[in-house]
């Protein structure tokens, strides 16, 4: 009999554990409106404020710089590999030229200009909030919001905080990885702007390949039943390559 | 792109055009061309300076991509205002085009009788009133016949033609570069080589040089080490002469005593004697 009890009163709570939310809750209002065009606005920077300490240090700050750089230009690689119409970099700039607006008022006001005369559905934001670093890691945190220019509505709102962890040998000095060692031989920079530039491509693809499949991918009907990432979350990017979601507590 | 975007220069916009370029061959052969790919490319090339190239670019990117014409159009507005009429507008075909235009002159002719309006039609298919412009300065479309039509297409034809061989000719000039950089790289691989050669053969003579020296200053080393123990064994030769000599001189000066002091004591028996004789 106490069995049965215990069965009656366990078997509700896994059920409602599983259910949880889903992506067709998630962004509703994104399978509803199904985009195909995103244009990615100019990156808002807004670390540099926060780096008082570092002002001096030109060094620090251009290994900043280009990172952020590179924060904006690896943002239309996820999109266009999930089905979306995205221009790249150097196209989106000729547009970005164009248009007087800031980009606050692009955030904040009615931009459905940009769907009547250039057929945007819908626009990127990316904020750059902070930078910052330990003894054995770089943080970045950053806010995505992704806008429709026919509703006005946030189809996307998250805000991440990316940690890569730096080992090192039994010795103390620092071990990095091939791949960041590449990345500086091909781009002729130094191993800490290559880390932290391979730290903000891996959160971009992570935070990105969240949003449901375009309207022309296979897998946009089927993926509306996975479980989506939460609205604020951080992330641990291991030596692998891997990446680990946490909670605020464990960071 | 990274390189460009740190560093803007012709060189890295070069660099970054001829990326794309290859991207796109290669996409195109595998038949996984991205949305954006030849956007990219159109507007290297229009920021070089091949506006023809570019313009070609950005209207496949329309072509390929119909959701974008649009946004392709804002492009050429900006970067090639003069080659903007032969962007695709909007998503309509042909037909709704041809439509569009008769509607259109129907709506000048109706405005005609105002002296300070004009109007024109926008890629995005909407009639824009442009007020305050004088009349003459307007250019009206007007109905062509059938003579003006040919005209008009075997001026096409003859664009045409200057396009494909402007193409050519930076195909060729473009091919003529990669010889000549290639050209030009052997000769430096040569000279590099020759300057390896002559720095080997200078490194080698003087190494030469200094394992010579190294053997002269040994030699002269042995040679003074030579004399220092021949000067060395000399002067013991003549400590061990001189020893020996005091020694000899010491020896006959004994002697001498000995003889002196035998030589007295004879004496002093011979005395004695001779005393005790007189006794």
């Amino acid at each position: 009999m106490k069995k049965f009890v215990y069965i009656l009163v366990l078997l509700p709570l896994l059920l409602v554990g599983c259910k949880g939310e889903k992506k067709l809750a998630r962004y509703n209002e994104m399978y509803q409106q199904e985009p195909t065009v995103i244009y990615v606005a100019p990156l808002n920077d807004l670390s540099m404020r926060r780096a008082v300490r570092e002002t001096v240090d030109s060094v620090y700050n251009a290994s900043l710089n280009i990172a952020s750089r590179q924060l904006y230009l690896t943002a239309t690689d996820p999109l266009t590999s999930h089905g979306y119409y995205v221009l790249g970099p150097l196209a989106s700039a000729q547009l970005a030229a164009t248009e007087t607006r800031t980009g606050r008022q692009l955030r904040n006001d009615n931009i459905n200009d940009l769907y009547n005369d250039l057929g945007i559905d819908a626009v990127l934001f990316i904020d750059l909030l902070n930078w910052s670093n330990t003894s054995n890691s770089w943080s970045v945190e950053a806010e995505y919001v992704l806008r429709s220019t026919v509703t006005g509505v946030e189809l996307l709102h998250v805000h991440v905080n990316a940690t890569k962890i730096l080992h090192t040998d039994y010795k103390g000095n620092p071990k990095p990885l091939k791949e960041d060692l590449e990345f500086a031989k091909q781009y002729g920079c130094d191993l800490e702007t290559a880390q932290r530039c391979r730290l903000v491509e891996i959160m971009n693809k992570y935070v990105l390949k969240d949003l449901p499949a375009g309207k022309r991918a296979r897998k946009h009907e089927a993926e509306q039943y996975s479980k989506p990432h939460p609205e604020y979350f951080n992330l641990r990017i291991h030596r692998d390559g891997s990446v680990e979601q946490l909670k605020d507590e464990e960071l | 792109m990274l390189d460009y975007q740190t560093n803007s220069t012709y060189g890295s916009l070069y660099a970054l055009a001829t990326a794309h370029a290859e991207s796109i061959n290669a996409a195109v052969k595998a038949d996984t061309l991205h949305p954006g790919m030849y956007a990219e490319y159109g507007v290297a090339l229009a920021l070089m300076g091949h506006d023809g190239e570019a313009c070609r670019m950005l209207n496949s990117e329309a072509k390929a991509f119909p959701e974008s014409r649009r946004m392709v159009r804002r492009i050429k507005e900006r970067l090639l205002p003069t080659m903007v009429d032969d962007t695709l507008a909007g998503q309509r075909d042909t037909a709704d085009m041809l439509k569009l235009q008769n509607w259109a002159y129907d709506s000048l002719a109706a405005l005609q009788h105002l002296p300070w309006v004009a109007a024109v039609i926008d890629s995005t298919d909407t009639l824009r009133v442009m007020q305050q412009t004088p009349i003459d300065s307007v250019e009206y479309p007007i109905r062509l016949t059938a003579n003006q039509k040919r005209e008009m297409l075997v001026e096409e034809q003859q664009r045409e033609e200057l396009r494909r061989k402007e193409i050519e000719d930076s195909i060729a000039a473009a091919k003529q570069a990669k010889i000549d950089a290639r050209e030009q790289a052997k000769i430096d691989k040569k000279k590099a080589k020759k300057d390896k050669e002559k720095a080997k053969k200078a490194a080698e003579k003087a190494k030469k040089e200094a394992a010579k020296e190294k053997a002269q200053q040994r030699e002269q080393e042995k040679q003074r080490k030579a004399e220092e123990r021949k000067a060395k064994q000399q002067q013991q030769k003549q400590q061990k002469e001189q020893q020996k000599q005091q020694q000899q001189k010491q020896q006959k000066e004994q002697q001498k005593q000995l003889q002196k002091q035998q030589q007295e004591q004879q004496k002093q028996q011979q005395q004695q004697e001779q005393e005790e004789g007189k006794q």
